[in-house]
């Protein structure tokens, strides 16, 4: 029996102070939920989101900073010959904030 | 048309009985629900009101790395620790996978035994024989699943079968059909009831108990009109078996009809944030439906996450490039953050609702994995050691039985075989292994397993 995924999951996330918080999750397909942190497009830092509801980010270095939730939507196991995903893929589950330093 | 004996029944709109009663699973087995309880008319099978704890088992099909997930070896060398950290649990001293931070914040409910082993071969199918049977392949004697010799001694207590598996029973895990989840010896009565439906599917319908859509009409109208005609069946016929019969067929209808079943089998009913917390997947559905099963009577459930090991993400972890091709990342990115939703959510929902003191929760799989990484990124098939788990009923959590040696190779002490696991679950769900019997082979009375429980996980 494949699994199944039922909708399409969604969390509202907000910052205070250096502090990341977001809501439960709607639509919880129960995969890895992570804190995905860019500058310029690039990803500096990912941190799990599951234990808690917030995260204390602990970057330092001047910069305008990007926050979003990713998390893992299994279409099937498939990989490449570098053993990476095929069709499986993170997506974006949640709004965009920003923070400057 | 409907065959009863020798009397043949048409039914309303040219609908057959089988288009009307589809019994997915159970059929398969050659045992529809009627037959189920037909046989429960006959005597074989005893609903009554028995005071012990329900238990639902969680089955990880393909079997977790006992290194990558609840018996971590931080200090090893690198191709036996693996590529994931442990992380503190809340009971003091114990460590476990950093993928699992929920359930490092309820350890205190858990109690992890470590050092279980089996001496028989490799292969899926021996493990899942051991963990829910506890007894090795006999071809002359197969014998019953845990769950199968509740319903033989125990029975149903209610409109509910007494032995459900969710979502559906175990397919092709490389090695032949016997996975130890069929009642064996104890005959077709006490087969498990599968749902055989994804509980977490949008046109979600329990496959055993599917009732087909007539062409006109609604389907409880088509109901009543079947069950009229077999009370005029009945009033042809007056011999005791056919009344059975149709008892049987009343019985399986009433199911059909009554608004406990349909309650209990609607996840509709659920809160939405609940359902969010067990996880929007087949397997964190099916651990939310084993609740409600429990909640509405049913004795014994079985969650099996998964019913192959074949092309898809899956806890056996070989990386072999092919079709048995998981990796760490199946194990970061869905299996660990799916279990750990899936499971603390069942643990606290029971608890909040005051039932995980009368549920037995076990967490079981077929055997460990190699505690070297294979070249591919792997590990493979290893039965000499491995970890499983225990929460709920008389169970005493925050603590861990038995330990393994320096790269989680072999038991380093109290080594835990397959039989004293199921004693454990047994005792776990309030049963006196001393004094209650089953029907052997030939209606010998036996113990239900022969093994004690490991006494400290109710100290």
């Amino acid at each position: 029996m494949e699994q199944k995924f039922e909708g399409s999951p969604k969390s509202d996330i907000r910052i205070e102070g250096n502090k990341l918080i977001r809501s439960e999750v709607s639509d919880d397909w129960g995969s890895l939920l992570r804190w995905v942190i860019t500058q310029d497009g690039k990803e500096i830092s990912m941190h799990n989101a599951r234990p808690d509801l917030s995260y204390a980010h602990k970057i330092v270095n001047k910069g305008k900073y990007e926050v979003v939730l990713h998390m893992w939507k299994y279409v099937d196991y498939k990989k490449d010959a570098k053993g990476e995903f095929i069709n499986s893929k993170f997506v974006e589950v949640s709004n965009k904030i920003t923070f400057t330093i | 048309m409907l065959n009863i004996g020798k009397e043949r029944v048409p039914l309303c709109d040219g609908t057959s009985r089988r288009s009307f009663l589809q019994v997915g699973s159970a059929a398969m087995l050659g045992l529809s629900l009627p037959s189920f309880f037909r046989l429960e008319a006959n005597g074989a099978v005893k609903a009554n009101d028995t005071k012990i704890n329900n238990c639902i088992t969680i089955f990880l099909v393909g079997s977790p790395g006992q290194l990558d997930t609840w018996d971590m070896k931080p200090d090893a060398p690198a191709e036996v620790r693996g590529k994931f950290k442990p992380t503190q649990t809340n009971v003091n001293g114990i460590q476990i996978c950093e993928h699992f931070p929920m359930m490092a914040k309820m350890m205190d409910k858990v109690a992890l035994i470590r050092s279980l082993h089996h001496r028989t071969g490799a292969t899926h199918e021996n493990g899942q024989r051991w963990m829910m049977t506890g007894h090795d392949f006999n071809a002359d004697s197969v014998k019953p699943h845990m769950g199968s010799v509740i319903s033989r001694v125990f029975g149903q207590k209610g409109e509910l079968p007494c032995n459900v598996v969710l979502p559906g029973p175990i397919g092709n895990t490389g090695a032949g059909p016997l996975h130890g989840q069929t009642s064996g010896h104890l005959g077709s009565a006490h087969e498990p009831f599968f749902l055989n439906s994804d509980p977490a599917s949008k046109d979600f319908k329990v496959g055993d108990l599917d009732v087909a859509q007539g062409p006109t009409g609604s389907r409880l109208d088509a109901r009543k009109q079947l069950l009229t005609q077999l009370d005029e069946l009945q009033r042809r016929t007056e011999s005791r078996s056919t009344q059975m019969h149709d008892s049987s067929y009343q019985r399986a209808f009433s199911l059909l009809t009554s608004p406990k079943a349909k309650q209990a089998f609607d996840l509709g009913l659920e809160n939405e944030k609940l359902r969010d917390r067990y996880g929007r997947n087949t397997f964190g559905q099916s651990c939310l439906m084993a609740r409600r099963m429990v909640e509405s009577g049913v004795r014994f459930v079985t969650v099996n996450h998964f019913d192959t090991v074949f092309n898809l993400s899956c806890w056996d972890m070989h990386a072999d490039g092919g079709g048995l091709n998981n990796t760490y990342l199946d194990y970061e990115r869905l299996l660990c953050p799916q279990f750990d939703m899936a499971f603390t959510a069942l643990i606290q929902d029971l608890e909040q609702r005051g039932m995980l003191q009368n549920t037995v929760v076990a967490v079981l799989s077929e055997f460990g994995r190699t505690p070297r990484i294979n070249p591919k990124g792997g590990r493979d098939h290893y039965p000499n050691a491995w970890t499983n788990f225990l929460a709920g009923g008389n169970i005493k959590g925050g603590q861990v039985i038995g330990s393994t040696d320096k790269i989680g190779s072999r038991p380093n002490d109290f080594p835990i075989e397959p039989p004293q696991i199921l004693a454990s679950i047994y005792q776990a769900m309030g049963i006196n292994l001393d004094t209650t019997m089953m029907p052997g082979p030939g209606d010998r009375p036996v113990r239900l397993i022969e093994a004690e429980p490991i006494r400290q996980l109710f100290s």
